[in-house]
């Protein structure tokens, strides 16, 4: 990933983004998505091209819970350029999900690919580089507190040895990207939590991966604040970054219209796209 | 490149966030390190004096108090003229009595001893070549005069009245083995405490730093990367010992081993500077491997990446 690819990218969809009818969020809330009005969504990414994350019937089990799979025997293909939310009750398998693709866990059978490379045959030592194209986000942000934002932003540049010169120039620019280009020398503990949450975003994207993975990422913030951060995912996801969301936010999955994949106790139950978050509290 | 100024940064950092822990590793590795230094120069001087002593080339041939002057003329002249002699001299009980009285510190043992003299008289060969005391040795005892008023009963034991410096020389091996099994194990007992607060201290700088470690690893700094602070901070600390116990022993050197010289001139002190040298490249290196291998032993057990 080129700067210049990336922003050639971002130049197209921006264009794209204005010939954009405005959506109708307001009347989608509760009910069930073949019974409302099909949003135009444009962007949604045509199925085509080689998947970003492939799942070929995976199952992990927990040492600790023989009897009881975290997940169970998925399978799934997400294409570049997708927005999916990935939706289930606490413990229906979401983290487990994040932590296979991110490979902090192994599956227990199974095959997952990530951009054509097999996670689990994976050499130890290569899985750093696997994590260099996969951003996160996480619902606690996982800021350095005694960092300031550009500070905090620069050291995942630092960390995989980017130079000087593109730090500088890259740092404030995503920072920019998030919106907190007056923020660069605060520390964290003088944000609010979306303002941390957009630092942490920045974070994930300075590296301009090609895969977004957030866990949660509108847990700890308010309506607003998510709102603020939803739209922010789906500017990334508009430069072409596949954004993969796990959320327990219902209002934010049903306005947002997008692929929506439904875990519950480690079975996938429902892969829809433009879909709705579909379960009664 | 850049690298390397980070994790020397990284290290540096890690001296002020645990200080007592950093100095305790330091200064464990420094004594250890002191201690494996001093055994190594004290080696050197053992080594000196058994070399001194080996030079110390002369033969004592006791002689039994039965024999006649003639026969002690007729070994002597025997033995004055094989190779490499350079002196021979007769020693009677007498003088032999007299030396034994001026160099004993209990000088009362001559008086208890009722008038009797159980020394024997000696033949006293020096030789001009430390390498043939074997060889001259063995002939002296094949000689058959010699074996005849040789101060043991049977003539074919005539070698063990024969005394130079290998036997002593022996004896010293004995007590040196002693004193270095015991050093050894003295400077195994360090380096293993030294391990153990190398160990530590590491421990602790890994648990100070396990937000930006959890950071490192996701947005997949590689596993080097990650370890490197670590080592480079266990090295820094072993350098550091190493260097302290490297000016201490400078101190010893130029200021208290002259003086020991001064005070016991018997004793061979001279050591070359080289060796010094060779000993001081040693302390580094035994350092580093303490520091790195603590390191990497508590990254083993505390770091997972």
């Amino acid at each position: 990933m080129t700067n210049d690819h990336s922003r050639e990218v971002l130049g197209k969809h921006g264009a794209r983004a204005q010939r954009r009818p405005a959506p109708s969020h307001s009347s989608v809330a509760s009910q069930l998505s073949e019974s409302l009005p099909v949003v135009n969504v444009d962007s949604i990414a045509q199925n085509t091209g080689n998947p970003v994350i492939t799942f070929d019937h995976v199952t992990k089990i927990y040492a600790a819970q023989p009897s009881k799979p975290a997940l169970e025997d998925i399978s799934l293909h997400i294409f570049p350029g997708e927005f999916v939310f990935l939706v289930g009750h606490s413990g229906s398998g979401k983290s487990t999900f994040i932590k296979l693709l991110t490979r902090e866990i192994k599956a227990t059978q199974g095959h997952i690919y990530v951009a054509d490379e097999d996670l689990t045959t994976m050499r130890n030592w290569r899985v750093p580089y696997l994590r260099r194209n996969i951003g996160c986000v996480f619902q606690d942000f996982k800021l350095l507190p005694n960092k300031t934002v550009f500070e905090n932003v620069a050291f995942a540049l630092e960390v995989i040895g980017k130079s000087r010169h593109v730090i500088r120039t890259q740092v404030p620019e995503v920072v920019r990207l998030v919106g907190l280009q007056d923020k660069l020398d605060k520390r964290p503990d003088q944000l609010s939590g979306g303002e941390q949450q957009r630092v942490s975003i920045a974070r994930a994207i300075v590296n301009r991966p090609p895969l977004l993975i957030c866990d949660e990422p509108t847990g700890n913030l308010d309506p607003q604040n998510s709102r603020g951060i939803m739209d922010l995912l789906e500017r990334i996801n508009r430069t072409g970054t596949t954004v993969l969301v796990a959320t327990h936010d219902r209002e934010m999955v049903d306005n947002m219209r997008r692929r929506v994949i439904a875990l519950d106790r480690g079975r996938l139950m429902r892969d829809q796209d433009r879909g709705v978050y579909g379960f009664d509290v | 490149m850049s690298s390397i100024f980070y994790f020397f940064r990284e290290s540096l950092t890690g001296f002020t966030r645990n200080l007592s822990t950093t100095l305790g590793s330091i200064i464990t590795i420094f004594l250890s390190l002191l201690i494996i230094g001093i055994f190594c120069v004290g080696g050197a001087v053992v080594n000196n004096v058994v070399s001194s002593v080996e030079n110390q080339v002369s033969i004592t041939c006791y002689v039994a108090d039965e024999a006649e002057q003639d026969q002690i003329d007729e070994v002597m002249d025997y033995i004055r003229n094989l190779p490499d002699v350079q002196n021979v001299s007769f020693t009677t009980k007498d003088q032999a009595l007299e030396d034994f009285s001026s160099t004993t510190s209990n000088s009362n043992i001559v008086d208890q001893l009722d008038g009797q003299n159980p020394l024997p008289a000696s033949i006293e060969v020096e030789l001009q070549d430390a390498q043939q005391v074997e060889t001259i040795a063995q002939e002296i005892a094949s000689y058959a005069p010699f074996q005849e008023i040789c101060d043991e009963d049977d003539p074919a034991d005539a070698a063990n009245s024969l005394e130079y410096g290998q036997q002593t020389v022996d004896r010293l091996f004995q007590l040196t083995n002693a004193v270095r099994i015991i050093g050894i194990a003295l400077v195994a007992l360090l380096i293993f405490i030294a391990f153990i607060f190398i160990n530590n201290t590491i421990r602790l700088a890994i648990l100070a730093r396990r937000r930006e470690i959890a950071i490192m690893r996701l947005v997949g700094a590689s596993n080097g990367f990650i370890r490197g602070p670590f080592l480079a901070e266990g090295a820094l600390h072993a350098l550091i010992g190493a260097a302290l116990a490297i000016g201490i022993m400078e101190v010893l050197r130029n200021i208290v081993l002259p003086r020991i010289t001064a005070a016991l001139p018997w004793l061979p002190l001279q050591i070359d500077l080289s060796l010094f040298l060779l000993i001081y490249a040693a302390l580094v290196v035994a350092g580093l491997l303490i520091g790195l291998f603590g390191s990497l032993l508590a990254m083993r057990r505390y770091l997972k990446v």
